[in-house]
């Protein structure tokens, strides 16, 4: 097993899964590893899994900007390049992976009008995706209800569990 | 006297101030059930993102939060976190006379779903606790502190915290976290109480809270 942990991340590993709390990365080339991020509400979680090398990453997006310290992923415009560094170190392509990501939603209908921190999550993980151009091949994103996802390294699947159901991208 | 903000004396103080606020909750949670209840003795500290989601149990676990937002003198987020069953059972509690209790309200994959009445029950019991919790932090200030209207929402516990602890740490990555947990009536019925005030607020409550020992 390998598994690539950041300076200042904490990650949590029992028997085949790595929790990326939220602002953490986890990455790993084993494939019995499942990668998780669980209770995303507005925080985002953006996957990478190379299909030739079987590599993966998942990282657990805070904030889309700010400045400061904490955890490595905590603001999308500081931990999207730590993100994709990490993807690479393991051996895994940015260009060749398929990249998708699930959260960003908006939970609460008595705070969504003045933070609205999801869609603002969702339009800055777009916005670095475009900049290091890359693209989702397949998101759930948005909406009102919280989810739970879990990144398969050995075939790249993405499980999104809700209170509203299971899907996989 | 001054505090220091982040020094043991400003959050011994600050701790002092939410554990009274907390008593206020219990006795709120009290009177409106008309049932024993337990507090456990509350925590207040200063803690990180994780660290605040670990203190309601796993991320994962789909619970039922009642969230009002802290307006006024004092600016934050405030939640009554309970599991779906004790949710239902303290509706259940506190509607006793007024709605039996019907399968009707289970979900077809046998989940729990409230009914209109059991979340206006659950947002009033949200209210109150919180508010009595509000009123104690209040005296510190000149101004009144408001809770803003109940909502009531069924989530997993990770996703409604992470929807307000957000709003937070834009600019600080620790964040006060006055919590408690309780049990009500013969059957237990576990929940959490979270009060979690911005940086600012915080600020003004120590200022507030020396002014007064002075």
């Amino acid at each position: 097993m390998t598994l690539t942990i950041p300076s200042g991340s904490v990650v949590t590993t029992t028997a085949g899964l790595s929790v990326a709390g939220i602002g953490e990365l986890v990455s790993s080339a084993d494939p019995d590893q499942t990668l998780v991020c669980y209770g995303l509400g507005s925080c985002v979680a953006v996957s990478a899994w190379d299909p030739r090398t079987r590599v993966a990453a998942l990282a657990h997006f805070m904030l889309p900007t700010g400045t400061g310290g904490g955890p490595p992923v905590k603001f999308v415009d500081q931990g999207f390049d730590q993100f994709l560094a990490a993807f690479r170190t393991l051996g895994g392509s940015p260009a060749r992976a398929q990249i998708k990501a699930a959260g960003g939603a908006s939970m609460l209908a008595v705070m969504a009008g003045s933070l609205d921190i999801g869609r603002r999550n969702v339009q800055a993980v777009e916005t670095h995706l475009s900049k290091a151009g890359l693209r989702l091949a397949a998101s759930d994103l948005g909406g009102s209800v919280g989810r739970t996802v879990q990144l398969a390294v050995g075939n790249g699947r993405l499980l999104i569990k809700s209170v509203a159901g299971t899907k996989t991208l | 006297m001054t505090l220091v903000v982040g020094s043991d004396l400003w959050q011994a103080s600050l701790s002092t101030v939410f554990l009274h606020a907390l008593d206020r909750a219990g006795e709120a949670l009290r009177a409106m059930s008309d049932q024993r209840v337990e507090v456990e003795s509350a925590n207040v500290r200063m803690c990180g993102v994780g660290e605040v989601v670990a203190q309601v149990g796993s991320p994962d676990d789909v619970v039922v939060g009642v969230y009002l937002g802290i307006t006024g003198s004092l600016r934050g987020h405030a939640l009554l976190l309970l599991t779906p069953d004790g949710a239902r059972r303290f509706a259940g509690l506190l509607l006793e006379g007024v709605l039996e209790p019907s399968d009707a309200l289970a979900g077809p994959d046998g989940d729990v779903v409230l009914s209109a009445m059991e979340t206006s029950a659950l947002q009033e019991l949200g209210n109150v606790t919180i508010a009595a919790c509000l009123n104690e932090l209040g005296k510190y200030f000149e101004e009144p502190v408001h809770p803003t209207v109940p909502q009531a929402i069924v989530e997993l516990a990770g996703a409604i915290l992470d929807a307000v602890l957000l709003d937070l740490v834009t600019d600080v990555d620790q964040v006060l976290a006055a919590g408690t947990r309780f049990t009500i009536g013969g059957e237990t019925i576990d929940g959490t109480i979270l009060i979690l005030p911005d940086a600012p607020s915080l600020a003004r409550l120590a200022e507030a809270v020396a002014s007064h020992a002075r």
